[in-house]
């Protein structure tokens, strides 16, 4: 029997009923969407596109008007379902009165979990999020970040098999959110299935395996991130140590010898985000090392 | 974490329980207290004038007037206690969107409700014993006080000592005694099935201003319901009998809103030291039990189809 789907979205539809008998509003409509065990989906589209109203479904916070949403198998608006589920919201809120060891011990009762089995994962999450030092900090006093990073531990306390997160880098700095994303790819590794919206379009680019592009409450397209990105004409190369010589017979070979256009040509860039990355790291170690210059040539072949 | 979810936990509703007990504590609500304390102990250097001189021969109206200064502050505070937390519990949850953190863990929505309300009730049970022994002590004191004072007083006047021993004993039975324990129940009862308004309210609610508000409202009906019933059914009260219409409204009233008439008079009977039934007190549990069923099953009702 084959496995069921990490996320089965069927023909859903959400309407919302308007201030005193208004006119409905039609938040998600027909959206189809299956999610396998261990891929990591990223759910794109702008302000009020209808991804936060999806995902609650997937939750079990809202009830579809029609269609249905499963998570494993098991129907999302039975509490069952989410036994196997970790969700991160945006712009987490904890109880503020409840220091960082206590709130993933809360969670993590609430999922059954007691004892000594207890104690040793609260103290792996809060080393898997770097909060080891605030342990005993209550919650009042963190940064946007650090909720953040604690709303990660709480989620992924019970070791769920999917892992909801709804902007998860949102208000976090570039180094905690490079530390989120390395963090989604290691729950990849591990096989966990994780269902994401972000506005930062690149990040998704960078983790995700498929994603889906939801406008108006439609999902207008879907696939494999490869798939949708791919210019069908294009092709990209990038060299290291490439000399002027080697680069000359390219250039004749590509031209001349096969007639294709050479689109664009020169020093192949990092991101901005890369670059910070680096600096910073290079200032908090001291070490003051050099980063080694690589002459990279990009070429875009037509 | 496959295994099936039961929909009702006690220990998950007992792990919200505490949750809410901490972050009561925490919100630092026990310093209430401190205002009740002065209060009580203020009371023991209080003597009302128009008792001294031969009118000195009743000082139970003293320690009359000790306990109903004492439980009518205990009603006071633990009622708007009681609204105060509920109502600071859920809506707060939805506004800071911790409920949506919990309610994605397998956690029945009834466990969640009756967890906020056990962690009220338990903290509600706390400031109520806190402040019955402060009564108990210092009701303790004035009645040996003025257990001395008037047996000084009839010795000197040449009282025989039948009457003065009947004298005590009819002084002792308004100090601390297990009547009166009947009355400070009665307010803590009172006060459960105030919070279990509240948590009704707070499952439609909008915001905790509205809720506060509206418990209030229902605090105060729920207080002089019966008057308002005896006016509208009773004959002899206006001279003339009541309209089908007075009966519809009166009718309406006392199933909507809770009567809270056998809770005061429980509790007058307690200051007054008069005889308290057990029957009356089971009575008491079982009505007590009663709303608070009804109200968790309403909240629960709209509640479990709340969408976030």
């Amino acid at each position: 029997m084959s496995e069921a789907a990490a996320v089965d979205v069927k023909n859903l539809v959400k309407d919302f009923k308007g201030p005193f008998r208004g006119k409905k509003v039609q938040a998600v409509r027909d959206v189809s969407l299956s999610i396998a065990p261990g891929e990591v989906y990223g759910l794109i589209g702008p302000n009020g596109s209808g991804k936060s109203t999806t995902m609650k479904a997937v939750l079990g916070l809202v009830a579809p008007t029609s269609g249905s949403c499963a998570i494993f198998g098991k129907n999302s608006t039975k509490v069952d379902s989410r036994g196997e589920v970790g969700f991160l919201p945006e712009n987490p809120y904890f109880y503020k009165h409840l220091t960082a060891a206590e709130t993933v011990r809360f969670y993590g009762r609430l999922c059954g979990m007691r004892g000594r089995a207890l104690r040793d994962r609260i103290e792996e999450m809060l080393e898997l999020v770097g909060l080891q030092d605030a342990r005993d900090r209550r919650l009042k006093g963190f940064s946007k970040g650090m909720l953040q990073r604690i709303g990660l531990a709480q989620a992924l306390v019970q070791d769920p098999r999917l892992v909801v997160l709804d902007e998860p880098t949102a208000g976090v700095d570039p180094t905690g959110s490079r530390e989120i994303r390395d963090l989604i790819l290691t729950l990849k590794e591990r096989g966990i299935t994780v269902f994401l919206c972000s506005h930062l379009l690149e990040q998704v680019q960078e983790i995700c395996d498929r994603v889906g592009i939801i406008h108006g409450g439609v999902l207008v397209n879907e696939g494999r991130l490869d798939d949708l990105i791919a210019l069908e004409d294009r092709t990209e190369l990038i060299l290291e140590n490439a000399s002027a010589d080697l680069m000359e017979q390219i250039r004749t070979l590509v031209e001349v010898t096969y007639g294709a256009d050479l689109v664009s040509e020169g020093r192949a860039r990092t991101t901005l985000e890369s670059l910070f990355l680096k600096e910073t790291q290079r200032q908090e170690s001291g070490k003051g090392r050099l980063v080694r210059s690589r002459k990279v040539v990009k070429r875009v072949l037509k | 974490m496959s295994s099936s979810t039961s929909l009702f936990s006690p220990r998950r509703a007992l792990i919200i329980a505490q949750s809410t007990v901490t972050q009561l504590v925490r919100m630092k609500i026990f310093y209430f207290l401190a205002p009740v304390a002065l209060l009580f102990l203020g009371l023991q250097f209080f003597d009302a004038v128009w008792f001294e001189g031969p009118e000195a021969l009743m000082p139970e109206q003293e320690l009359r007037m000790h306990k109903n200064i004492c439980l009518g502050t205990m009603m006071l505070f633990t009622s708007l206690f009681a609204i105060v937390a509920t109502a600071l519990l859920i809506p707060g949850d939805i506004e800071d969107r911790t409920l949506y953190t919990i309610l994605c863990k397998p956690v029945p929505r009834l466990d969640y409700l009756l967890g906020k309300l056990f962690g009220v009730i338990a903290v509600l049970f706390v400031a109520m014993l806190v402040m019955d022994v402060l009564l108990v002590t210092t009701l303790h004191f004035r009645t040996e006080e003025k257990l001395l004072q008037t047996t000084e007083y009839m010795t000197k006047i040449g009282y025989p000592e039948r009457e003065i021993a009947a004298g005590r004993a009819e002084m002792a039975a308004h100090g601390p005694t297990m009547i009166l324990q009947f009355g400070v129940l009665s307010h803590f009862l009172k006060a459960c099935v105030i919070a279990a308004v509240a948590l009704l309210i707070s499952t439609f609610s909008t915001s905790t201003l509205f809720t506060i508000a509206t418990s209030v409202m229902i605090w105060i009906i729920g207080s002089f319901q019966s008057i308002a019933r005896d006016g509208l059914f009773n004959d002899a009260t206006f001279g003339e009998a009541p309209s089908w219409a007075d009966k519809i409204v009166g009718t309406l009233i006392s199933l909507i809103f809770p009567d809270f008439q056998l809770f005061e008079s429980i509790s007058d009977a307690a200051a007054r030291a008069e005889d308290v039934l057990y029957s009356d007190m089971g009575h008491l549990f079982g009505l007590s039990a009663v709303y608070v069923g009804i109200y968790v099953v309403l909240s629960w009702f709209v509640f479990s189809d709340k969408e976030f």
